[in-house]
C-alpha cells in the first residue's frame, strides 16, 4: 500500500500526517461509520474524545477515531461488523 | 413457636435479603414498613458479581442453601418475577496446572455427591465447548443450571412487584424493646416506629444494632465491567472461573492464614454483551476504592484464560464491602433474647444467590412456619454473648 | 528522567496556564494531552502543512502569547496520552496511547484542565449519523482546514453557532442557516452591556459581518425540534417563535446547546493533606466561561498548587477579579442568546427519544422509572435504567437525564449529574491489553491469540 492511506473496508483511504482517522473518513465523504453493538449509527460527534460515538476497531480494538491519528497501513473497521 | 401471623412488619435494610424479605411478608398479607439508611441496593447489593451458583460452594450447609438457592431463582423467573433478570448459563471452573487439575477433580467428585449435574471437558472437547480460552486450559468442570442476576435489578423488581415505597435516608439507631423480650419497634430520626415484628437485614449496619462488631466484618471486594463486546462474549457458554478460585474460598489446608488479599477470578458474560470481571476479598481498609495493582492482577488473570480479552476496553471498576462473619456463615435466625426481633445478614459474596431464598425463608419463620431450609447452622445463637449488649 | 512534582491534565488554555506558572516556582511540571499538539479545542491545531483556519485577530494573538510564553517555560508535554484517573492509593493513570502502555506516575499535585464540554439538548433523530456537536464541526475545521461538505444547518443557541458559520464562509461552505433558540439583535439593552468586553464584541462583530455577507439565515427566536433521515438526507423540523413549522433539509446538522465543565468522573478537588495528590480543577473544567477566563483560572491554580507544595496552603490572588470579569461577561451573553420561546425542550420530547445515546435508553424509559410512587435516587435511575452508563460515562446524557428527573419529579430532591456518573476510574475506557502491559497495536499479537 501506498504510504499516507489505510484501509476502510476494503477501500484505501488518504489522510495527510497528522490527521485524525475521523478527518480522513470525512474527507472521503464517509459520514456513517458503522453499526455499534446495539444496532445504532456511529458517528463522529464531539470532536474531543468524550462521547464515544465515532468509536471504530484498529486491529482490533475499538478506539475514538477523533483521537486517533491515522498510519500508513493499518486497517480500520466499523465497530460492530454485521455484514 | 408463634402461631399467629403479625400484621405489621419493620425490615431493617433494602439490600437484596431485605428487599425479599419485604416481597416475601408482603405477599402474605403482612404491611411492611422497609427502612433504609441511604438507598436500596446502595452497598454490597449494588457491588455484587451477581453468580446465582453453587459451583465454588464445598460440602456443607452453604451448597445446601445454595443449590435451593439457585432453584428459587428459576421458579421465580418461571413464575414471571425475575423474567428478563436471571440468565441461565452454566458456570465452567477451569484448571491450567497440576495442582490446580488436582483440586479441580475433587471439588467435580464433592458436587456430583450433592446431586448437582456436571461434565468434565478435556481436549478437542473442552475447546469446542468454550474456544475463546486459552489453550493452556487443562481442564474445565461444567455446571449446569446456573445463572447470573444482577443485585440492583432484583432489589428494583422485588419492591416494584410488592409495591413498597422505602423509607430512603431512615438509619435505625436502636431497636425498642419492653421487659419480657419482646421488640417493639425501632427508634429512627423521624422517631419511633413500632410493629409487630422486626427484621434486620442491615448488612455491616446490622453489627451496631445486635452489638456484633467483633463478628460482622466488612470484607471488600474489587469488580470489573467492560464494554459491549458481543462477538467475544457469544463464544462464553457459560461463566469461567479460575480453579484458583476454589483455593481461594477455602481448600486451603486448615490452619495457614488467611491472605490480606485473595483473588478469585471469575468472567461473566452479561446479556448485554459485556464481560463482568472479578474480584477480590480483602480484609484490610474499607475503602471503597479501586486500585491499579488489584485491577492490572485481575486483568493478567482474565487475559491468561482468555487472550482475546486484551482488544477489549475496561469500561468501569467499582468496589463494595459484603458483610462476612467470622465463622464463614451467615446469621439467620431469630435475635437471641428477642422473641419478635430476627436477622439475616453476614452473606459475604452469596447475598444474590442466596437473598431470595433467604427472604422466603424469613418469611416462614416471622409467620410462625418451619423454614424450607435448615437453618440451624445460620443460627445467630451461636454467637449469644455478643448479642447480650444489645 | 525523574517523576514530575505536578501534572496537569489537558493542554488548552487553563493547563498551559497553570503549567507556566507552577514552573516558574522551580517544581518539576508535566502537561499531559490526549492530542498530538497542545492548544485544547479552543486553540486546535491544524496538522502539519495546512493553513490555519481564519480567526479573530485577538484570538489568534492571546494564543501566540500563550504558547510562545509555555515553550520559554520548557514545560513538557506527553501527546497521545489520556488521563485514566487517580487510583485508591494515590497513583496517577495515563493511557499511552503511541506505545499502547499504561504509565503511572505519584505526583504530589494534579491539576485537571479538561476544559469544557458542549450541551447538547435530546431531540427526536440527534443521534444519527451526520449529527455531531457544532464545537465537533469547528475542531474538525481547525485541524484540517476544510469546512464540512455538503449542507450544513447550525442548530441550537449562542455565540458559538455564529462563530462557527462565520468559519465555514470564509472556508467557502457557509451554512444553509443557523437556528437560534434565543434573539440578540432584541435583546439590545443587554446587548450594550457586553461593550463592557470590547474583545468579545470587536469578535462577535467580525463574525457577524461574515455570516451577514454570505447571506446565511439567520433564524432567531427558532428551535431544531427533531431530525429525521430521508433517503440521503437529514430533515430538520424547525420551529419558530408561534410555534409554526417547517422543513430544512442537509446533509449534515451541527447541535449547540451552550457548554458546561467537563469534569465527568474526575477526581473531586482536594487541597488538604493527605496521602494521595492535592487535586485543583482549572479553567472551564472548573466554571465554563471560555478562553480568556481560562488562562486566568490556569495560572491561579498554578500557583495555589505551586503554594500548596511549597507551604502547604496557598495565597489568594488577584486574579480572581479577572476570572470574575468574565463571569460577569458570560452572563450578559448568556442573557442575550436567553431562548425566546417558554417551556423547555426536554419537555416536549416523545417516549422514543433517545435520551443515552450509549446504551439506547430513552425519555419512555425514564418516565416510566419516575412515574413510581417510589421516589428513586439518581443512583437508582442510572443502575435500573442504565442511563450514564455507557461508554461516554454520562457526558452527553447525565445532565439532561438530571434535568428531566427534576421536571418529572418535583417533589423530590433532584439528582446532581454526578450522582449518575460517579468518580470511578478509569475516567475513559481504556483497551484491558494497555492495562495488562500487551499492547493492542503490537506486532504479533496473532501468535499469541490463536
Amino acid at each position: 500500500m501506498s504510504v499516507n492511506r489505510f484501509i476502510w473496508q476494503g477501500r484505501e483511504i488518504s489522510f495527510r500526517p497528522g490527521e485524525s482517522i475521523a478527518a480522513a473518513l470525512e474527507a472521503a465523504g464517509i459520514v456513517r461509520l458503522g453499526l455499534d453493538a446495539l444496532g445504532r449509527e456511529t458517528r463522529y460527534f464531539c470532536g474531543i474524545g468524550a462521547c464515544q460515538s465515532c468509536l471504530v476497531r484498529v486491529d482490533g480494538t475499538a478506539c475514538e477515531a477523533c483521537l486517533t491519528p491515522a498510519r500508513s497501513g493499518m486497517t480500520v473497521t466499523p465497530l460492530e461488523d454485521r455484514s | 413457636m408463634r402461631s399467629s401471623i403479625p400484621q405489621t412488619a419493620i425490615v431493617i435494610g433494602s439490600g437484596i435479603v431485605g428487599a425479599a424479605i419485604a416481597y416475601f411478608l408482603t405477599r402474605r398479607g403482612i404491611r411492611v414498613q422497609l427502612l433504609e439508611a441511604s438507598a436500596p441496593a446502595a452497598e454490597a447489593t449494588g457491588a455484587a458479581d451477581g453468580a446465582v451458583s453453587v459451583a465454588s460452594k464445598r460440602p456443607g450447609p452453604m451448597m445446601v442453601a445454595a443449590i435451593a438457592g439457585v432453584a428459587l431463582y428459576r421458579e421465580l423467573e418461571h413464575e414471571g418475577l425475575f423474567a428478563g433478570l436471571f440468565k441461565s448459563r452454566s458456570t465452567f471452573i477451569v484448571a491450567t496446572s497440576d495442582e490446580e487439575c488436582a483440586v479441580l477433580e475433587a471439588h467435580a467428585d464433592a458436587l456430583e455427591q450433592a446431586g448437582v449435574r456436571i461434565e468434565r471437558l478435556t481436549g478437542g472437547a473442552l475447546f469446542e465447548v468454550l474456544p475463546a480460552l486459552s489453550p493452556s486450559t487443562r481442564l474445565a468442570v461444567q455446571v449446569h443450571g446456573e445463572g447470573h442476576a444482577i443485585g440492583y435489578q432484583i432489589v428494583h423488581r422485588l419492591l416494584t412487584a410488592a409495591g413498597i415505597v422505602v423509607d430512603r435516608h431512615t438509619p435505625v439507631n436502636a431497636l425498642l424493646r419492653d421487659a419480657n423480650g419482646r421488640a417493639l419497634g425501632v427508634e429512627t430520626h423521624k422517631g419511633q416506629i413500632k410493629a409487630d415484628v422486626v427484621v434486620i437485614a442491615a448488612g455491616t449496619g446490622s453489627a451496631t444494632l445486635l452489638g456484633l462488631a467483633d463478628i460482622l466484618i466488612p470484607r471488600k471486594g474489587q469488580l470489573l465491567v467492560t464494554e459491549r463486546a458481543p462477538r467475544l462474549n457469544a463464544a462464553f457458554a457459560g461463566s469461567i472461573m479460575s480453579g484458583r478460585y476454589l483455593m481461594s474460598k477455602g481448600n486451603r489446608k486448615p490452619g495457614a492464614p488467611t491472605p490480606a488479599r485473595g483473588l478469585g477470578l471469575v468472567i461473566d458474560p452479561l446479556v448485554t454483551g459485556q464481560f463482568l470481571i472479578g474480584g477480590t476479598r480483602e480484609d484490610h481498609g474499607d475503602r471503597r476504592t479501586n486500585d491499579i495493582g488489584a485491577v492490572s492482577q485481575i486483568l493478567a488473570d482474565a487475559v491468561a484464560l482468555v487472550p482475546q480479552l486484551v482488544h477489549v476496553r475496561l469500561l468501569r471498576s467499582f468496589a463494595g464491602n459484603r458483610t462476612a462473619v467470622l465463622d464463614g456463615l451467615p446469621l439467620i435466625g431469630r435475635v437471641p433474647g428477642l422473641d419478635n426481633a430476627f436477622v439475616a445478614t453476614g452473606f459475604e459474596g452469596d447475598g444474590i444467590c442466596l437473598g431470595p431464598i433467604v427472604g422466603r425463608t424469613v418469611a416462614e419463620l416471622v409467620c410462625g412456619e418451619a423454614p424450607s431450609i435448615d437453618l440451624v447452622p445460620f443460627d445467630p445463637a451461636r454467637f449469644k454473648s455478643g448479642m447480650v449488649a444489645a | 528522567m525523574s517523576e514530575p512534582d505536578i501534572i496537569i491534565v489537558g493542554a488548552g488554555p487553563g493547563g498551559l496556564a497553570a503549567a507556566i506558572a507552577a514552573s516558574r516556582t522551580g517544581l518539576k511540571v508535566e502537561v499531559i494531552e490526549q492530542r498530538h499538539a497542545p492548544g485544547g479545542a479552543i486553540y486546535r491545531q491544524p496538522v502539519d502543512g495546512v493553513e490555519p483556519v481564519p480567526q479573530a485577530a485577538a484570538a489568534k494573538r492571546r494564543w501566540q502569547s500563550l504558547s510562545t510564553r509555555f515553550a520559554e517555560s520548557g514545560v513538557p508535554v506527553r501527546t497521545h496520552s489520556v488521563f485514566l484517573g487517580i487510583d485508591g492509593d494515590g497513583t496517577f493513570l495515563i493511557d499511552d496511547r503511541d506505545r499502547g502502555k499504561l504509565d503511572r506516575l505519584q505526583p504530589r499535585g494534579v491539576i485537571i484542565a479538561t476544559g469544557a464540554v458542549e450541551k447538547v439538548y435530546p431531540r427526536p433523530g440527534w443521534h444519527l449519523a451526520g449529527v455531531s456537536t457544532v464545537g465537533g464541526l469547528q475542531v474538525m475545521m481547525k485541524e484540517t482546514g476544510r469546512a464540512p461538505q455538503g449542507r450544513i444547518l447550525l442548530a441550537g443557541g449562542g455565540p458559538l453557532l455564529i462563530a462557527v458559520a462565520a468559519q465555514m464562509a470564509r472556508l467557502g461552505n457557509p451554512p444553509v442557516a443557523i437556528v437560534e433558540a434565543g434573539d440578540p439583535a432584541k435583546e439590545l439593552a443587554a446587548g450594550l452591556q457586553i461593550l463592557i468586553s470590547p474583545g468579545l464584541f470587536a469578535e462577535a462583530f467580525s463574525y457577524l459581518r461574515t455570516v451577514y455577507r454570505h447571506g446565511v439565515p439567520w433564524l432567531r427566536g427558532h428551535r431544531l425540534v427533531s431530525i429525521k433521515r430521508e433517503g440521503q438526507d437529514l430533515a430538520a423540523v424547525i420551529e419558530d417563535r408561534k410555534g409554526s413549522r417547517r422543513r430544512i433539509l442537509a446533509d449534515r446538522i451541527g447541535l449547540h446547546d451552550g457548554i458546561r465543565p467537563n469534569d465527568f468522573g474526575m477526581p473531586p478537588e482536594t487541597t488538604v493533606n493527605r496521602a494521595a495528590p492535592f487535586v485543583i480543577h482549572a479553567g472551564d473544567c472548573r466554571e465554563a466561561l471560555g478562553a480568556v477566563a481560562a488562562e486566568a483560572d490556569g495560572e491561579r491554580a498554578g500557583r495555589m498548587m505551586a503554594g500548596l507544595l511549597a507551604h502547604g496552603r496557598h495565597e489568594i490572588n488577584e486574579l480572581e477579579e479577572l476570572v470574575a470579569r468574565n463571569r460577569r461577561s458570560q452572563a450578559v451573553l448568556a442573557r442575550i442568546f436567553a431562548p425566546v420561546q417558554s417551556g423547555s425542550l426536554l419537555d416536549g420530547l416523545t417516549d422514543e427519544t433517545i435520551l443515552c445515546r450509549c446504551e439506547g435508553r430513552t425519555v419512555g424509559d425514564l418516565r416510566q422509572l419516575c412515574s413510581r410512587p417510589d421516589p428513586l435516587t439518581g443512583r437508582e435511575i442510572k443502575h435500573n435504567g442504565r442511563f450514564a452508563m455507557g461508554a461516554c460515562q454520562g457526558r452527553f446524557c447525565a445532565a439532561n437525564t438530571a434535568a428531566l428527573m427534576a421536571r418529572l419529579r418535583p417533589d423530590i430532591p433532584a439528582p446532581a449529574p454526578g450522582d449518575l456518573i460517579g468518580r470511578r476510574w478509569p475516567a475513559r475506557p481504556v483497551s484491558i491489553g494497555t492495562l495488562v502491559g500487551v499492547p493492542p497495536h503490537a506486532e504479533g499479537q496473532d501468535e499469541v491469540l490463536r
